[in-house]
């Protein structure tokens, strides 16, 4: 079966300055990794290269075997829920539907097979009873499974989640990995950036450490080692406060 | 409603009428997505680069809104251009643009002795002498705009609500841009005559902005919009006509339509804050 993603040596450079490099890995259907990084690694840029919304500056990406934009389609996005703008006019429900875009085209209306497509998926994350409401007077935690109920309704085969935990409670927490464990098991790819180690670990098989360049791929197991969150987020990577370990660096490293 | 009749028994006040009927509706629905894609300064900006067009127009003798069109439309590529090439930022973009195509306006105006009147229509709108030549244009114009935004509305709004998004779904962003800042222009234009380009702003922006607190959808913002946009200019008119025949004092119509407006967007706003202070006593 063909990969959902292949990154081969590949680099994304701003106004000539690399801001991503080095980057190869393999993601197959039904993978899940985790981009963990410091503010400012890339992750979010590799987010964009994956959709095919920056140029590279050298090296390849393959998303099912195609370019990314041939491919864009086949990818949903999920972005960070605070973001948006709370006084926008615009329904719970008809966020949700937006994921079917890419489905509906450009000119038709949406039919009843993409109304019931979005009110499904709108049941998955638990908030239907929220579909008339006005998306701005959610939390940000139920704006964040508002997003992944968008993407799930795309039906695509590659899942990209930018920051998906950031400042969510506990039951979009639980709800997300479940969601994703889901999808996983229809054999959808996921790809999210995430700076929070435990959830990674809880909602990934595999991480890819980055800080501008590659410092690790592979199972998350194995790639969350001491050197390699060293290498990763610089000298004192995390603090123990009580019997908890909190990463403590937000910033780029200056190694 | 004797009053209601009596104040368009004239011809002229039913020509006024229906232009002020034709660009509060338009300009209502465009509100909408000016306000969801915060383009008020960028209209703005449409409402002083049509300037030059108007004077060249003036000096040809020829009808000033196909130069206003001209001048407006020429403005808006080179601002999509400029903010599609990030070269600068979007504001400053708007700012270059508009001071360039005003100075041009100026020293066309300044060349010419002859500009007085259509300076005036142009910053003021003469709505009462308005003929059916410019009705149809303003028609024309404006219901280019209202199919236009109609034809792109699923598409306008994912754009504004999640750009990012509408990008990675490999929407031509700039395109969408193109075509919602081209209706703006379309609108501007339309308006001219109306309410002259000082006050057009304000049927860009008003109708919308006072609908939105109500509202949950974008297409209920336009509808909203038109009425806010339509009842103004009908309540507009006929204060001035009013005030003119029975108190013998004159009002500018295109002002005073534009206070209604206002009026509406003040009571609306109150009644939004009022409605917020029940919900606080009431949850706490």
């Amino acid at each position: 079966m063909l990969p959902a993603l292949v990154l081969d040596d590949m680099s994304v450079s701003f106004d000539g300055a690399l801001a991503l490099q080095h980057v190869s890995g393999i993601v197959a259907a039904g993978d899940s990794v985790a981009l963990i990084g410091p503010n400012g690694a890339g992750k979010s840029t590799l987010l964009r290269a994956i959709l095919g919304l920056v140029p590279l500056a050298a090296g390849s990406i393959e998303v099912l075997g195609q370019a990314p934009k041939a491919a864009r389609r086949q990818v949903a996005y999920v972005p960070q829920a605070d973001t948006f703008d709370p006084q926008f006019p615009i329904s719970v429900i008809d966020v949700v539907t937006m994921g079917r875009a890419p489905i509906i085209g450009w000119w038709r209306r949406p039919r009843s097979v993409d109304r019931r497509a979005a009110a499904a998926a709108l049941e998955r994350v638990g908030l239907s009873e929220r579909s008339r409401d006005r998306f701005g007077t959610l939390s940000g935690g139920q704006r964040q499974r508002v997003l992944l109920a968008r993407a799930i309704c795309q039906e695509a085969r590659l899942l990209l989640l930018d920051e998906p935990f950031n400042g969510v409670d506990a039951v979009t927490q639980t709800t997300l990995i479940d969601v994703l464990d889901e999808l996983r098991a229809n054999g959808v790819a996921v790809v999210m950036a995430t700076h929070d180690l435990a959830v990674a670990h809880l909602a990934c098989g595999d991480a890819c450490l980055l800080n501008r360049d590659q410092i690790a791929f592979g199972p998350i197991d194995e790639v969350l080692n001491s050197r390699h969150l060293r290498a990763t987020y610089g000298d004192r990577p995390w603090v123990h406060v009580g019997d908890q370990v909190i990463l403590a660096n937000a910033a780029p490293s200056t190694r | 409603m004797a009053w209601l009749t009596e104040s368009f028994s004239l011809p002229f006040m039913q020509r006024a009428l229906v232009i002020a009927l034709i660009v509060g509706a338009v300009g209502g629905v465009l509100s909408a997505y000016v306000v969801i894609r915060r383009l008020a300064f960028f209209a703005d900006t449409l409402t002083h680069t049509v300037f030059p067009g108007v004077a060249i127009a003036s000096v040809l003798v020829q009808p000033l809104w196909i130069g206003a069109l001209i001048a407006g439309l020429a403005s808006t590529l080179a601002f999509t251009f400029l903010s599609r090439q990030r070269l600068v930022e979007d504001n400053a973009a708007m700012a270059v643009i508009l001071t360039t195509f005003f100075a041009v306006g100026v020293m066309v105006v300044s060349r010419v002795t002859t500009f007085t009147n259509d300076l005036i229509t142009l910053l003021f709108g003469q709505i009462l002498t308005v003929d059916r030549g410019d009705i149809m244009a303003s028609a024309l114009l404006g219901g280019c705009a209202v199919l236009l935004t109609s034809v792109l509305h699923r598409e306008l709004v994912a754009r504004a609500f999640d750009p990012e998004g509408s990008a990675a779904a490999g929407r031509p962003v700039w395109a969408l841009d193109l075509a919602l800042n081209v209706a703006v222009t379309l609108v501007v234009v339309a308006a001219l005559r109306a309410v002259g380009t000082v006050l057009v702003l304000a049927l860009l922006v008003t109708p919308a902005a006072t609908i939105r607190p109500w509202v949950r959808g974008v297409v209920p913002m336009a509808i909203g919009g038109a009425l806010v946009g339509m009842s103004s200019g009908v309540i507009g008119l006929v204060i001035a006509y009013q005030a003119s025949v029975e108190r013998d004092v004159r009002l500018a119509p295109g002002a005073t339509i534009v206070l209604v407006m206002t009026t509406v967007f003040a009571l609306g706003s109150l009644a939004v804050w009022a409605r917020r202070s029940i919900r606080h006593r009431v949850s706490t």
